[in-house]
């Protein structure tokens, strides 16, 4: 049985190299579409490892109290934390740390060109908290210390040349800060997304002394669960609390609680969703090639028929013909597979490589072994599968019939 | 003539009908695809776009600069103060200008709260232009009055269940920032979540009673006279501004914006997102016309006798590229057809089964006409570009050696 399965084998991949234009626009058909699948989808396995890398190095135990408001949440200057609901968190069982976060929209002037953006004015004892929280570095200079009361660190993005200002912006430089001056002492690493790399950062100090008028209103508070504590269910019982320490009734708080889990897990619905979508779209272009090796298989059933009857009359079974055929679409399948994914990885890397160069370098695609396998099984089972239906035909033709037609 | 290659065209197609549907069933699936996406595309276009309020070709807006993520002004670094208002208006070329404020609050009603956003109407005069620029009708009861200092105007959301359960009717009390006020009027609905969310009120209640800062005006509406004069009128407006707050050319810390510019902007952002979701699913297109070129080498090897016949009983070149030509064409293009009848069906269909599911109405399709007829050229094209190759084999094929090659 062997020995005949290896002849059938070879029978098979002869005839495909008979008909090499028509087994190459075949393949051509469904590495086409294997080549779109495989880019979309390890641009969305790429930000969901990010995600998770970012959950386990930040740790799951923190937890986000903003302000409800109309727009971006902490922006709205009707709504705000105080310092007294801060002090009052603080002493809800479970609570490890918190710090009160101010958060507003400022204006940065360079010589003479100017931007918009957030400025965040941080107590110099959560930094670390911080950059744990968002996973950055300090990439120059140095951190902000405490009493640096002129001084400013800021976003990634200012070291670039022509992407928030002409000139790229150095430790040392003088900037002006909503109308004052600013040294810059450092720059955090890259986070890999425009907003948050075109932030600046003072100490809280320095923030109160820029805007007295927001002082103990807080944009944005960050604390973090005692280990062994469920952030969800602190989550819930914060709520609780805060909500009658503020004196609101149960579903009209004026503030929200998070914990970064819920943050992460919103964002990677998002995200999948919007993805899903779009492999959806490229998955129209496989059936269309898979019609198109139907077809192929159709046409080759169709030529062969006569080569059909002689085999039948020498004693080959239906199911040796029905392999023969299903094995030369399937054949055509793997090899677009194959060629799809490689094709495939070199239009993900540089769909990467642009979305780098645009500021997203968290948009960075990723390559893991069962993407790889499943893409070309995949295209594989296509190919096979639209191989069936002719396959049976071919399968089913009495040898008599096949040996007579012309 | 031609009438004879149409006729051979179709025979041939007819007679390998099973290959013949296959093949166009891979472009019409392409094509119903295509179709349906930009169609439902163009309805979101067309739906967001249409959300916003203010869509004369006269008017400008001024703004502070900052991050404008929220609603307007909320991101500005450096407001505008109120005393600009005056001065713009004495503008040569400015026919009106005014003030809106734009602040937010708690609302309570039927023993529900959400956080709202409030806007100001001028008062006298402006009140009127006001309403008709933004194209303000009542739906029930009434617009404001200048004494109305405790009356609201609501957006025609409220008017609805979702927001606080039960909707909101003229007449009602309803509690905003812990007060009581009286709604005197809701408004028309607008598809546009600006105006069918916002709580309409008097400057001076905005004053008293949010305790808005009347120097920190949110955002300047000027209306020109001379809508043709309108790109003069705004760089006097810059020019006075940056005199006003004391910045060079090219440093603003404002903006003067026509609606129909962020409009354009905006569009232009959806646009994109809207070509790339067609681009991917124009690669089953691609697929398709594969399948086309599939089919016609197919086709010239079987036929290969027959050309040869042709050939010798006196065909040229020429008749034998058109022949397989116009019946690779046909193949697009009966294709498409079915492919457009499809994508309609799609589209509106799904538009009507997301409507009824989400009850957004920003799912809207709208497949225009030209949409149809280009979509039917383009699988004509289609089919005629991927039929170009085997069309040209087949017209060079050796009448000696066609007719002895085949069996």
């Amino acid at each position: 049985m062997a020995i005949i399965k290896l002849d059938e084998i070879k029978y098979s991949l002869k005839n495909l190299r008979n008909r090499k234009l028509r087994s190459g626009l075949s393949i051509l058909s469904i590495l086409i579409g294997i080549t779109a699948i495989f880019a979309l989808v390890s641009f969305g396995l790429g930000i969901q490892y990010y995600m998770d890398t970012i959950a386990a190095e930040a740790g799951a135990d923190k937890l986000y109290i903003q302000p409800k408001g109309v727009g971006v949440p902490g922006l709205d200057e009707n709504f705000y934390l105080t310092q007294n609901d801060i002090d009052f968190v603080a002493r809800i069982n479970g609570v490890k740390d918190i710090k009160g976060m101010y958060f507003k929209s400022a204006e940065l002037r360079f010589k003479d060109e100017v931007t918009y953006y957030f400025v965040i004015g941080m107590d110099t004892d959560e930094l670390e908290f911080f950059m744990e929280g968002f996973n950055i570095d300090i990439e120059k200079g140095r951190d902000l210390k405490k009493g640096d009361l002129n001084k400013v660190v800021l976003g990634y993005n200012y070291l670039l040349e022509k992407r928030i200002f002409d000139k790229p912006l150095k430790v040392g430089d003088k900037v002006e800060l909503n109308g004052k001056d600013f040294e810059v002492v450092g720059f955090y690493s890259e986070v890999g997304n425009p907003g948050d790399d075109a932030q600046m950062y003072l100490t809280l100090e320095a923030f109160e002394e820029l805007h007295p008028e927001y002082v103990g209103q807080f944009g944005y508070v960050m604390l973090s669960a005692e280990k062994g504590v469920d952030p969800t269910e602190l989550a819930d019982k914060i709520t609780e609390k805060l909500r009658k320490h503020r004196g609101e009734e149960e579903g009209k708080e004026t503030f929200f609680v998070q914990s970064f889990e819920d943050i992460i897990e919103t964002f990677g619905i998002i995200i999948n969703v919007l993805n899903g979508v779009l492999v959806l779209i490229a998955l129209i272009s496989l059936i269309v090639a898979s019609v198109n090796i139907m077809n192929t298989m159709y046409t080759a059933v169709l030529e062969r028929t006569k080569e059909i009857g002689i085999m039948k009359a020498v004693g080959a079974r239906n199911e040796n013909i029905l392999f023969i055929f299903m094995f030369e679409s399937g054949v055509l399948g793997l090899v677009g597979g194959i060629i799809g994914v490689l094709l495939g990885y070199v239009v993900a890397s540089i769909g990467g490589m642009v979305a780098a160069q645009a500021g997203y370098s968290l948009l960075q695609p990723a390559f893991p072994w069962y993407l790889i396998i499943g893409c070309i099984l995949f295209a594989f089972v296509v190919g096979a599968g639209s191989g069936l239906l002719p396959a049976v035909r071919a399968s089913k033709q009495k040898p008599v019939d096949a040996l007579r037609y012309e | 003539m031609i009438a004879d290659y149409f006729r051979i065209a179709f025979r041939s197609l007819a007679k390998r009908r099973l290959r013949t549907y296959l093949t166009m069933i891979g472009i019409f699936i392409g094509i119903a695809a295509v179709v349906s996406l930009i169609g439902l595309g163009q309805g979101l276009r067309i739906a967001i776009t249409s959300q916003f309020g203010f869509l004369g070709t006269d008017i400008l807006s001024v703004q502070a600069a900052g991050v404008n993520l929220g609603p307007p002004g909320s991101g500005a670094v450096n407001p505008l103060t109120s005393d600009l208002v005056d001065k713009i208006e004495k503008i040569n070329g400015v026919d009106m200008a005014f003030a809106r404020y734009i602040d937010t609050g708690t609302m309570e009603f039927n023993d529900e709260q959400v956080i709202g956003y409030f806007g100001s109407v001028p008062e006298g005069d402006r009140r009127k232009a006001f309403e008709e620029m933004s194209n303000l009708k009542a739906e029930q009861g009434r617009l404001l009055r200048d004494d109305d200092r405790k009356g609201v105007v609501l957006g025609n959301d409220f008017s609805k269940d979702d927001i606080f359960g039960r909707g909101v009717s003229s007449g009602d009390e309803i509690t905003i920032n812990d007060m009581e006020f009286k709604v005197v009027g809701i408004i028309e609905r607008k598809g546009s979540f600006t105006i069918d969310q916002v709580v309409l009120m008097n400057e001076q209640t905005m004053f008293d009673f949010i305790e808005t800062d009347v120097d920190e005006v949110d955002v300047i509406a000027v209306k020109v006279k001379d809508e043709k004069q309108i790109d003069d009128v705004q760089e006097k407006i810059e020019e006075l501004l940056r005199k006003e707050r004391d910045v060079d050319i090219g440093e603003e810390d404002f903006e003067v914006q026509s609606p129909q510019a962020i409009l354009e902007s905006l569009d232009s952002t959806l646009f994109a997102v809207q070509l790339f979701i067609t681009i991917i699913a124009l690669i089953s297109l691609l697929v398709g016309g594969i399948g086309i070129m599939n089919t016609m080498y197919t086709a010239v090897l079987e036929r290969t006798k027959e050309i040869g016949i042709m050939k010798a009983i006196g065909a040229r070149n020429s008749t034998i590229f058109t022949l397989f030509f116009i019946e690779s064409g046909f193949l697009g293009m009966v294709g498409g057809g079915i492919g457009i009848a499809l994508g309609l069906i799609f589209a509106y269909g799904l538009a009507a089964i997301g409507r009824l599911a989400l009850g957004s109405e920003l799912i809207q399709a709208n497949v225009s006409g030209g949409l149809i007829f280009g979509a039917l050229m383009f699988s004509f094209v289609l089919g005629t570009v991927f039929g170009v190759l085997p069309a040209y084999r087949a017209s060079k094929l050796n009448p000696v050696d066609s007719l002895r090659e085949a069996k």
